[in-house]
């Protein structure tokens, strides 16, 4: 195809958009001199972009953009990015004790070269994706379920769903219901959320508790035909894993919720279903790469978050991501806070370049060639978007610049292409010591998937329409639990967690179960008022919080 | 003296196959920045779901009828649409849809209206919407079109299985 205007990104671009593990073609057409849409022609099997999709577009000539190396202090000086990069090492290689933790979303040559960095310079590292992501890979990685991509569910003539698909990977709808096409009576079972898209499209339909190991309970359900500890709706879940072992194709798709333990324990629960039915398990990812950087994170020495993230660093570097909006201002504060320099190298400004030192300007993981790892088997290589701004190098460039100077080779850091294939199960997150939401006043509310914002929403949050269409964060809660708060739907309410307050938009679902609610998690606020920590509810889980008038 | 377009001259148009909607506002997204930030699809809250609402390009249309500046008029395809530089951004006109598929940009004092992506249409492209729905529940059709697949159609606009639940 081709514009009006002659410059699209061309037949032969293959950009793949990587805010979730469906990885779609992504192409974008130039209306003007600075501005770029979307262009929304399906290709190579896919069907065109979700809205999250349509986002990346936007941030290509975004007027935040970072395109200066700043330093902090003499009134926010300037500096060349080679000197930038220099600092940085510098920095990296005296302290005492230094820290690196990468977006996920870089791609895997990228995280290999940051492993190899933080090893030059003796820094521990670590990959940042949610800790669900974590929890799915390293619970179904190496297992022997058969992993497939969403476009093997066209295939699929019984069908078991876990978690809210339809609103954490809304593309992998086209083939869940091209399978419906294909089979109108097709056996849907769903268990999620009553109030989700991905629930209305089943034919029988289960609410965990958010409670620990919940949902894991209900596949033990399945798998076992008892219900026992549950509550007496999950008596339905009894005969469907007959239902799925008489399809010849039967399928379970699971994307992951909440934190790592939960993702980890459903995901081994999916295996051992997945191993009785025969049915093949197509595993969903918030990040695109998530199981790119978990492998590469395993290969090339990552420490655990929990690890990683504490207090005592002298130096953190932040590549590419939000440490405060990811993990949360309870856990992410201290570290920064205690630390001598903060490095950010990222494309666009955040919570963390607000704290740090010293700021460098990187290029989106989508305007360089690279390869990403969508699921176990499914390693893509994608060409850029765009190039990035002039000036602005990508991570890898940064890294070598950053490298030469103490004799590492530029080569030996960057630009080594790397092995991907061993399956990994670390490094993995030690056992909660707390629990999750445990007993007390108000409900038990936990993080909603959005097919709006992504992840903590520290880019999404600067995106036109993601603002436009979801300005505020949402609670969506039972009537009961609204009646008790005298709140009405559209009220703006308070909700109250151990790391304080964020107000929210009130969403009354008839079919929500009493005493728990999910609440939007793309909103700063939001993440700080669930007060994570590595000593009580870790990042992701569930938190019991206090719900009242604004 | 040319002849005046009508509404039956869309033959086709954007039909919402109910059961088909996962609530992704994938629609809203493509249409948000296919039409200079501003979504000619909107979004209502029903209850039991929340579903995208296109302009029905109506008969007798009453956003063209209480347009103070005719920036509303029905063009010469017989699509109902909205001239960006006469658009005082007044908000008559969605105030008087009875099916609140207009809304009001308040800071470019426009008002967001559907023209069915004409600029594809030209290039043998379905809608911005359609194209990028996921599932289908969007379709760029006739009505005779979406009854021949087994549906049923409630108004031309909206169809489904069963018109008012889903299967």
């Amino acid at each position: 195809m081709s514009s009006p205007e002659g410059s699209t990104t061309a037949e032969t671009t293959a950009a793949r958009c990587l805010l979730c593990s469906v990885g779609c073609p992504v192409r974008a057409l130039r209306v003007g001199p600075d501005q770029y849409v979307p262009d929304y022609v399906p290709h190579a099997g896919y069907v065109g972009l979700c809205g999250r999709g349509s986002v990346l577009v936007e941030w290509l000539d975004h007027p935040d953009r970072l395109r200066q190396a700043r330093r902090s202090g003499d009134g926010g000086r300037t500096l060349a990015v080679k000197d930038a990069a220099r600092r940085m090492a510098e920095a990296l290689r005296v302290a005492g004790s230094a820290v690196i933790v990468a977006d996920g979303n870089l791609d895997v040559d990228t995280l290999a070269a940051v492993g190899r960095f933080a090893r030059d310079v003796g820094a521990r590292w670590t990959a940042c994706v949610t800790p669900g992501d974590a929890g799915l890979v390293h619970g179904l990685d190496g297992s022997r379920a058969k992993l497939v991509g969403p476009e093997a569910l066209a295939e699929a003539d019984a069908m078991l769903l876990v978690g809210d698909v339809f609103a954490a990977q809304p593309v992998a709808s086209h083939w869940i219901y091209a399978a419906r096409d294909a089979h109108p009576r097709i056996p849907r079972l769903v268990i999620a959320g009553a109030n989700t898209a991905t629930a209305k499209f089943a034919t029988a339909q289960f609410e965990p508790v958010l409670v620990d190991g919940a949902a894991a309970a209900a596949l033990a359900a399945v798998r076992t035909g008892s219900a026992e500890g549950l509550p007496a709706e999950a008596r339905g879940l009894a005969g469907w894993k007959e239902q799925l072992a008489a399809g010849q194709h039967p399928a379970i798709v699971v994307t992951a919720e909440g934190g790592y333990g939960e993702a980890r324990a459903l995901a081994e629960a999916v295996a051992a279903l997945a191993a009785e039915t025969g049915a093949m398990v197509c595993p969903l990812t918030a990040y695109g790469n998530a199981w790119g950087a978990m492998r590469v994170a395993a290969a090339e020495g990552g420490a655990c978050p929990a690890e990683i993230l504490k207090p005592g660093a002298d130096v953190v570097l932040a590549i590419g991501c939000d440490l405060v909006s990811a993990y949360g201002a309870a856990v992410a504060g201290p570290l920064l806070d205690g630390a001598g320099d903060v490095i950010y190298v990222g494309p666009m400004p955040n919570r963390t370049s607000d704290r740090a030192s010293l700021v460098i300007p990187a290029a989106f993981a989508f305007e360089a060639p690279g390869r990403a790892l969508l699921g176990p088997d499914r390693l893509v290589e994608f060409g850029p978007l765009m190039q990035p701004p002039a000036g602005v190098p990508t991570v890898t460039e940064i890294l070598a610049l950053a490298g030469a100077p103490t004799g590492a080779p530029a080569g030996a850091i960057a630009g080594a292409s790397t092995d991907v294939s061993a399956p990994c199960r670390a490094p993995e997150m030690p056992p909660s010591a707390a629990g999750r939401a445990g007993d007390g006043k108000g409900l038990v509310v936990a993080l909603a998937s959005d097919p709006v914002h992504f992840g903590d929403g520290s880019l999404t949050s600067r995106a036109a329409w993601p603002r436009a269409v979801r300005p505020r964060p949402v609670l969506a809660l039972a009537e009961s639990d609204a009646e008790a708060a005298g709140l009405t739907d559209g009220h703006v309410a308070v909700v109250e967690g151990p790391g304080g307050s964020a107000e929210v938009e009130v969403a009354i679902r008839p079919d929500q179960r009493a005493g728990q609610g999910w609440v939007t998690g793309a909103f700063a606020g939001v993440r700080d008022a669930f007060g994570w920590s590595w000593d009580g509810a870790r990042p992701g889980e569930p938190v019991r919080m206090e719900v009242r008038k604004a | 003296m040319p002849v005046k377009a009508t509404a039956a001259q869309v033959d086709r148009r954007v039909v919402l196959d109910l059961d088909r909607c996962i609530e992704c506002k994938s629609c809203m997204a493509a249409c948000f920045y296919g039409h200079g930030e501003m979504a000619g699809v909107q979004f209502v809250d029903i209850g039991p779901a929340v579903l995208p609402v296109v302009c029905r390009q109506c008969g007798d249309p009453a956003c063209v009828e209480v347009c103070p500046a005719e920036a509303m008029t029905r063009d010469d395809r017989g699509v109902v649409a909205r001239g960006l530089f006469s658009c005082h951004g007044c908000g008559s006109c969605v105030r008087a849809c009875p099916f609140g598929v207009l809304s009001l940009e308040m800071t470019g004092h426009q008002v967001t209206k559907c023209d069915l992506c004409d600029d594809r249409l030209e290039r043998g492209l379905e809608p911005r919407c359609v194209a990028v729905c996921p599932t289908k529940a969007l379709r760029f059709a006739t009505v005779d079109e979406v009854e021949v697949q087994g549906l049923t159609v409630l108004g031309g606009r909206i169809a489904g299985d069963h018109p008012i639940r889903r299967r």
